[in-house]
């Protein structure tokens, strides 16, 4: 998994996450948008038909209070818990 | 506001291929990754490079390769991406080359399904010998997304739990249309699969005018295997590759 941050201030935060799809990236997203302190998060998988662009773009907006990278961090938390849970539930069944 | 989830299995099929479970509390977002995860990123063996060393059967190389590709292996567990096994296969005509003919280096590596047709040899009159098929093959472990035959999900999908209001009498001199519903409704906290009632609502509310309801948040998974791995197999390790990933775009992020 490649990074590369592409437009970066306090509350927005426009990422490339490289070899990821939809799997993934719709997610986190959904985990974002649950998380507090999160505007906006949307992922496009190829922006404006640009020529080549075909990895996925993360857009984050936060609160004047939250860092956006701090929130796709706990974003990321976020999946990882979720995943927890659901394995456990899981094998609870 | 920590996930809190449920998951309650509605049938488990035989030979652990096939499971039919309920998953309360889930995002649609998270129900659909595990869902793609399952079909397209736990990894399984699958036979992908063949060294023919004798092949006077009816059929091109290319084409028993292709078929060899499609047999389902059984895959343990402890297999790093990329990472293969070799098998061989050495059958004489006359009669059918099967899946279960072929004899694999990894004793815990074998066709999931012995029965699969590779070719018919035949012992052709006026011909020396009968046809033969002798290879050796090598099995790589990899994921749904490089390739379908690496696919260990291959009827994977969900659906809403549903529940059915009623919401009055049926029209007396009504047309007696059956109401098909298939899935699973819950009713007064009670699971019940509409293979129940022939998946026709008018036989389980008879003269009832119905409406059907989405539970929000609470999907009926329903996943079958290719018989690689078994379906607990399947699910666990389709949450453990978001697990990875998300491990993985955390200490990305703290660089």
């Amino acid at each position: 998994m490649e990074l590369r941050v592409i437009e970066k201030t306090d509350t927005e935060l426009s990422i490339e996450i490289a070899g990821e799809d939809h799997t993934f990236m719709n997610v986190l997203k959904g985990a974002l948008l649950e998380s507090e302190g999160v505007e906006a998060a949307t992922y496009d998988v190829n922006p404006e038909q640009s020529g080549g662009q075909t990895e996925p773009i993360l857009t984050v907006k936060t609160q004047e209070d939250v860092d956006a990278l701090d929130a796709l961090e706990a974003g990321a938390d976020r999946v990882m818990e979720k995943a927890d849970d659901f394995r456990s539930a899981y094998e609870a069944a | 506001m920590a996930p809190d989830y449920d998951v309650e299995f509605i049938d488990r099929g035989d030979r652990d291929r096939e499971a039919r479970f309920l998953v309360r509390d889930v995002s649609p977002a998270f129900a659909n990754g595990i869902r793609r995860a399952m079909i397209a990123d736990v990894p399984t063996l699958s036979i992908d490079e063949v060294r023919v060393i004798e092949n006077s059967s009816v059929m091109f190389d290319e084409q028993i390769a292709l078929r060899l590709g499609l047999v389902p292996l059984t895959t343990p567990d402890d297999y790093e991406i990329g990472e293969t096994v070799t098998l061989a296969l050495d059958v004489e005509g006359p009669g059918t080359a099967y899946s279960g003919d072929l004899v694999s280096t990894d004793d815990r590596v074998e066709p999931a399904d012995k029965n699969v047709p590779i070719i018919d040899l035949k012992d052709p009159e006026g011909s020396e010998t009968p046809q033969r098929l002798e290879v050796e093959a090598d099995a790589v472990y990899d994921v749904g997304r490089e390739h379908a035959k690496h696919q260990g999900g291959v009827a994977v999908g969900y659906r809403h739990l549903q529940t059915v209001e009623i919401v009055g009498d049926a029209d007396e001199y009504g047309d007696d249309d059956p109401h098909i519903l298939r899935g699973v409704i819950e009713e007064d906290g009670e699971l019940i699969p509409t293979e129940e009632f022939d998946h026709d609502l008018t036989q389980r509310y008879p003269g009832k005018e119905v409406e059907v309801h989405d539970v929000p948040n609470a999907f009926v998974f329903h996943v079958e295997t290719d018989g690689s791995m078994s379906v607990d197999e399947l699910v666990t390790q389709a949450v453990d590759t978001i697990h990875g990933r998300a491990s993985e775009l955390k200490d990305a992020v703290q660089l």
